[in-house]
């Protein structure tokens, strides 16, 4: 039996047995790593090449990961749209100047019912989920009232509840790979 | 007689001047508005592919399927200064009124309102029967023939 704490000690290497819980997803040179919330705070986010509003966030997505991971938050950017494969993935991180790896989705959109890009989750140093939906509230940067990604981070590092956990977040829809029954 | 009877459909498909703005106050009264037919909403944005994809499918069915008592609605998520955008490629994609613009007070209420389920994500096809009652949701690509089946049951 491999414990979480084992988990997180293999966090960079091929660990695609962990158990059948397990959140992978695989870097763009075809590694698989797991996610495990629960050391430090974590925060997933899907992402797409192609969505126009996922596309919008790249600023923000990077200055949001430059301002918290600093401080300790492990951030994963996933993309999970099978129309993307990795190396449209990698020359569109490029193109956009990522500071941050952009991985392929093993089963982590399906883990935690992920279903639009933009679509954010924050775990806690519990690995309790703290905070699941958009990045913001508005596309338009100059119409966000509610920074609840970074809310939900800052929240998370203080160790405080969120005071609204769950949004409606808005955009694409994720591009599952079709599957036959 | 028939010429008349042309001249009247084609004012009634008319494309879409101005698109009505619709919140989480109004909607339920937008569909409620339509009872005695049956109601399938559309969600869809400009910048949406898969939405644009969908969209002279869509309107090839309302019309096929309007004498019979569809109604598509459509409902476009773009922001206000799209609405030329989105009006435009209504006219093109073969888009009729009721057309509206999302001018949601709180995004997370609106979205609600119309189906606690759903994400937000784009494209998006709710159908609701006679009585206004909601049927089914579709989220993301839909099979089309499938959805006109449902519609069809319910006509």
């Amino acid at each position: 039996m491999i414990t979480r704490r084992a988990a997180l000690a293999a966090f960079s290497s091929a660990a695609c047995a962990f158990s059948a819980d397990a959140m992978l997803v695989r870097g763009l040179d075809g590694k698989e790593i797991s996610i495990v919330p629960g050391k430090d705070v974590t925060v997933v986010t899907f992402i797409s090449t192609q969505c126009p509003i996922s596309n919008d966030y790249n600023d923000r997505m990077s200055a949001l990961y430059k301002d918290y991971s600093s401080k300790g938050v492990k951030f994963f950017f996933v993309n999970a749209n099978s129309t993307e494969p990795a190396d449209v993935v990698a020359e569109h991180s490029k193109q956009a100047g990522f500071p941050f790896q952009v991985y392929k989705d093993v089963n982590v959109a399906d883990k935690l019912d992920a279903q639009s890009t933009p679509e954010t989750f924050v775990f806690d140093r519990t690995g309790k989920q703290l905070y699941h939906g958009y990045i913001d509230d508005a596309r338009n940067p100059a119409r966000v009232q509610n920074h609840a990604l970074k809310d939900a981070v800052e929240a998370a590092l203080a160790g405080k509840p969120v005071a609204n956990p769950n949004t409606k977040a808005f955009g694409c829809t994720i591009k599952r790979p079709r599957r036959t029954s | 007689m028939k010429i008349l009877i042309l001249f009247a459909a084609l004012l009634s498909a008319a494309p879409p001047s101005k698109l009505a703005p619709v919140d989480e106050l109004t909607y339920g009264k937008t569909v409620a508005a339509r009872k005695g037919k049956v109601v399938l909403v559309n969600f869809w944005a400009t910048w949406c592919v898969p939405c644009r994809k969908e969209m002279p499918e869509l309107a090839r069915m309302a019309t096929k399927l309007k004498a019979k008592g569809l109604e598509l609605i459509t409902v476009s998520a773009d922001e206000p200064e799209d609405e030329k955008a989105a009006l435009t490629f209504l006219a093109k994609a073969g888009i009729a009124e009721p057309a509206y613009l999302k001018r949601a007070k709180n995004d997370d209420k609106f979205i609600g309102t119309i189906d606690p389920k759903w994400s937000g994500a784009l494209p998006a096809l709710i159908l609701y029967d006679k009585a206004g009652k909601k049927v089914k949701t579709w989220v993301g690509e839909t099979d089309l023939k499938a959805l006109e089946a449902e519609v069809k049951k319910l006509l």
